[in-house]
């Protein structure tokens, strides 16, 4: 730019100057930053073919290309990759189970009652005791127990195949199904991701680099069941689908129908990418490139480092951050009482026409609303409300403090006397699919688009979905009962 | 308390309603003021236009233009005589020199912003006119030449129009309609109308883009056959109307057919990319460029993927996969003439 201290006439110069350049780019033929990028390509070959020696064709990637010519070969790519994700997940579920007890009985059976006392003796006043204790200390107890272990197993096994370099040919076996509904082929990744945590999975959006694409998936990550979902799904459906059949049938069956939940989740991915990419998301940047790195031996070491603390621990702060604040609305609004009643009763009896007439009842929409934090809290929840409204107090341990049943048949009995049926099993789990991600996934969303307007997009798009598919089951319901 | 509380309600409301500058009225004033700018701008460029490529401007073509009907057009053409900008002379509409000016104006923002929404930010180029109609009005010349600054002075839009510099005649639109073509003779896309939307959308849809070097292969009733980029295209005339060439006598019809595009090549195959198709252009175009589809690279298929699409390509020792309708805007030759490089 010309500065302040020059003269008219070195302007005059300058701006003579400009004229010249720009009168010569217009005579170049074709577009100059193409030119530039051929330039620094031959330039670049040139420097590399005086420096580097390639000693015959041993350089071939053999070994390479025969593992590509298998993963992603027409016969076994998409074998190979089933079953390598069925057994990550078998092996996080199953994996999980141990150290999660482990977590609970350190931090619900032990230090819980340690705390009680401890603020009791301190001199707390009951109130406070139970806002600090009751509801914020045991609210996050839960989510870290149920949450951590599963994320702990889950993500650096993800990050060692991604690190050997298999997730990329995962995008490119099912690039074509996620053309077809206008994503990105990486979307594969990040919806995997999300069946760990969609938080994390928004964040992996990262390595989409097509706007456009890169918002389709952040939008429609939490139709992957999360973990905070697998428990509340593998409940429900032992516990009402399984006793429809022979008990020999049960665990298949019930198996069955939470692998069906998870594979509509897919299929309504699918289909809101495809509906947001001929809607809202017309006029947004398209463009597709997939690199296919060399495979290489995973670093052990530093995986484990890098994804305990960049997305387990990011992960388990923002749900602790907000676990809190929700465990002592939850205390709150079962302890203070108004009219005779607390706040959660009125709430329950409020939501329950709107909540009956989907297919579900108000405690359990009631607990999605307070539950909003961490989808963990939601059964635990639904037991302490439940045992509220029925007033059986044969159970439970006191208003406001969430737990957890051992033996799966004292919860079905309980659900039962709370007027639940096999259709409110059923439109729970449809529902626990499909709602608003928790608070921590749409804060994250709100991060990586920096847009209220998408994460409010975000949020209210699987609600809806959720409102619209339990009503229109609960209509064929009962229109064949 | 009651009563108090209406109040305030009361204010508030007429604060929203009335407030300078925000307020409800004051936006409702100012979208107002800008609707009937911008139908008096349209005018001027309609006529401009017309004048350009030598067709009586009248009422009722005005009146067209705008959707509006001839005697609001009537009403809208004597306040713009009014206002110095146009003159009826022997019958007809003239331009007034301030007029002219602002014409000019509106058409080089307008071209200008639609080669911005091309080349950087890869909006959907469906979306490219209607975007630039709205935003040429609302452009100043300060920064219309900063824009035009910022894309390095381009000479031509994506549809092919001339950009006029500032102060600068406008030229009239170039070549004949793909209608009148004669067969067999290659072919320069020069303009692609971007005018009704429906059948730009149409046409590019298909993939047709200005730059591209065509040819007519057949002619029927109700149909152009036309071959361009290693494919056949087959239109309807009304779309072919759209579609403006110049003949290009340096290039051979045989050359033209001989054009092989990257996703014919088959696993194992290896071709010399020759050039990027000018159908690819803006981010598109860069990020293939930076992944090294530069002219003269030797590249060759890797793999296909399971659902036959996209395709892994190796491309200077790395590999890269493409979709198929990327892969077809790289033009290649199969004579793979071993580089000083390797």
């Amino acid at each position: 730019m010309i500065t302040s201290s020059s003269t008219p006439e070195s302007v005059a110069q300058a701006e003579e100057i400009l004229r010249e350049a720009q009168r010569w780019r217009q005579q170049i033929p074709g577009d100059l930053h193409e030119h530039v990028v051929e330039a620094i390509y031959s330039q670049a070959a040139r420097l590399a073919s005086r420096a580097v020696t390639r000693p015959g064709l041993a350089a071939q990637p053999t070994l390479d290309r025969t593992i590509d010519r298998i993963v992603t070969s027409r016969m076994w790519g998409f074998p190979i990759m089933l079953l390598l994700f069925a057994l990550m997940f078998w092996l996080t579920i199953s994996g999980s189970n141990v150290p999660s007890g482990l977590l609970a009985s350190l931090l619900v059976d032990q230090l819980y009652p340690m705390l009680r006392e401890g603020a009791t003796s301190v001199g707390f006043p009951w109130w406070l005791r139970g806002v600090l204790v009751d509801g914020m200390y045991l609210a996050t107890a839960w989510v870290v127990s149920v949450m951590l272990p599963p994320m702990a197993i889950f993500f650096p096994m993800f990050t060692l195949l991604e690190d050997f370099g298999y997730l990329p040919r995962v995008a490119f076996n099912l690039d074509h199904l996620f053309k077809k509904a206008g994503a990105h082929g990486k979307q594969s990744m990040t919806t995997m991701m999300g069946f760990g945590c969609n938080a994390a999975g928004v964040v992996a959006t990262r390595i989409i680099d097509s706007p456009r694409e890169r918002l389709i998936a952040i939008i429609t990550n939490n139709f992957a069941l999360c973990n905070g979902r697998w428990p509340t799904q593998f409940l429900i459906a032992t516990l009402f689908i399984g006793s429809l059949v022979p008990a020999h049938w049960a665990g298949l069956v019930s198996a069955g129908a939470v692998t069906g939940v998870a594979a509509l989740g897919i299929g309504f991915t699918l289909l809101s990418a495809w509906a947001l990419s001929r809607t809202v998301l017309k006029g947004e940047v398209s463009t597709f490139s997939l690199e296919l790195p060399p495979y290489r031996p995973p670093r052990i070491w530093q995986t484990l480092y890098t994804s305990l603390i960049d997305r387990t621990m990011f992960v388990l702060w923002r749900a602790i951050v907000f676990a809190l604040p929700a465990g002592a609305v939850i205390w709150l609004s079962a302890n203070i009482h108004v009219g005779g009643n607390s706040i959660a009763e009125h709430l329950v009896g409020g939501l329950d026409p709107v909540a009956l007439f989907v297919g579900l009842n108000g405690v359990i929409l009631l607990a999605y609303i307070v539950a909003i934090p961490a989808n963990e809290i939601i059964i635990p929840t639904i037991l302490m409300l439940t045992v509220m409204v029925t007033g059986s107090h044969e159970v439970g341990q006191g208003a406001g403090v969430m737990f957890e049943l051992d033996s799966d048949q004292a919860v079905k009995s309980l659900l039962t006397a709370g007027g639940w049926t096999t259709l409110t099993a059923v439109n729970l789990m449809l529902f626990s699919l499909l709602h608003n991600p928790c608070s921590t996934t749409i804060y994250t969303i709100y991060k990586e688009t920096g847009s209220a307007r998408w994460a409010a997009l975000a949020a209210l798009l699987p609600l809806g979905m959720g409102f619209l598919v339990t009503f229109l089951v609960a209509q064929i319901w009962r229109f064949f009962s | 308390m009651l009563p108090l509380i209406f109040i305030i309600c009361a204010c508030a409301f007429g604060l929203w309603i009335c407030w300078p500058k925000v307020g409800l009225l004051a936006r409702r004033t100012q979208a107002r003021l800008l609707a009937a700018r911008s139908q008096r701008e349209d005018v001027l460029k309609h006529v401009l236009k017309c004048e350009v490529n030598k067709q009586p401007p009248t009422i009722n073509s005005v009146a067209g233009v705008l959707g509006v009907t001839p005697n609001r057009a009537a009403d809208l053409l004597s306040g713009m005589e009014q206002r110095g900008l146009i003159s009826h002379q022997d019958g007809c509409l003239h331009l007034r020199p301030s007029g002219r000016e602002l014409a000019m104006h509106v058409v080089r923002a307008h071209r200008l912003w639609e080669s911005y929404l091309a080349d950087q930010t890869g909006v959907a180029e469906a979306q490219w006119h209607p975007q630039a109609e709205r935003q040429e009005h609302l452009l100043s010349p300060q920064q219309t030449e900063a824009l035009a600054a910022q894309l390095g002075h381009p000479l031509r839009d994506p549809h092919g129009d001339a950009i006029p510099a500032a102060g600068e005649e406008l030229k009239s639109d170039v070549g004949q309609s793909l209608n009148t073509a004669s067969l067999n003779v290659p072919l320069l896309i020069g303009h692609i109308e971007d005018e009704p939307e429906a059948i730009f959308a149409q046409l590019s849809a298909l993939g047709l883009r200005p730059g591209m070097k065509a040819c007519v292969t057949g002619k029927s009733e109700g149909e152009v056959r036309l071959w361009a980029d290693g494919r056949e295209y087959k239109l309807s005339p009304i779309l072919a109307n759209n579609i403006a060439v110049v003949p290009l006598p340096e290039v051979r019809a045989e050359d033209l057919f001989g054009e092989e595009f990257l996703d014919r090549l088959k696993t194992g195959e290896r071709a010399r990319v020759v050039a990027l198709s000018p159908a690819c252009r803006g981010p598109e175009r860069r990020r293939l460029l930076d992944l090294g589809f530069v002219p003269g690279t030797i590249v060759e298929v890797e793999m296909t993927s399971p659902l036959n699409d996209p395709v892994a390509y190796r491309v200077r020792g790395s590999v890269v996969a493409l979709r198929s309708e990327q892969a077809r805007l790289i033009q290649i030759a199969r004579e793979v003439t071993v580089p000083a490089t390797a």
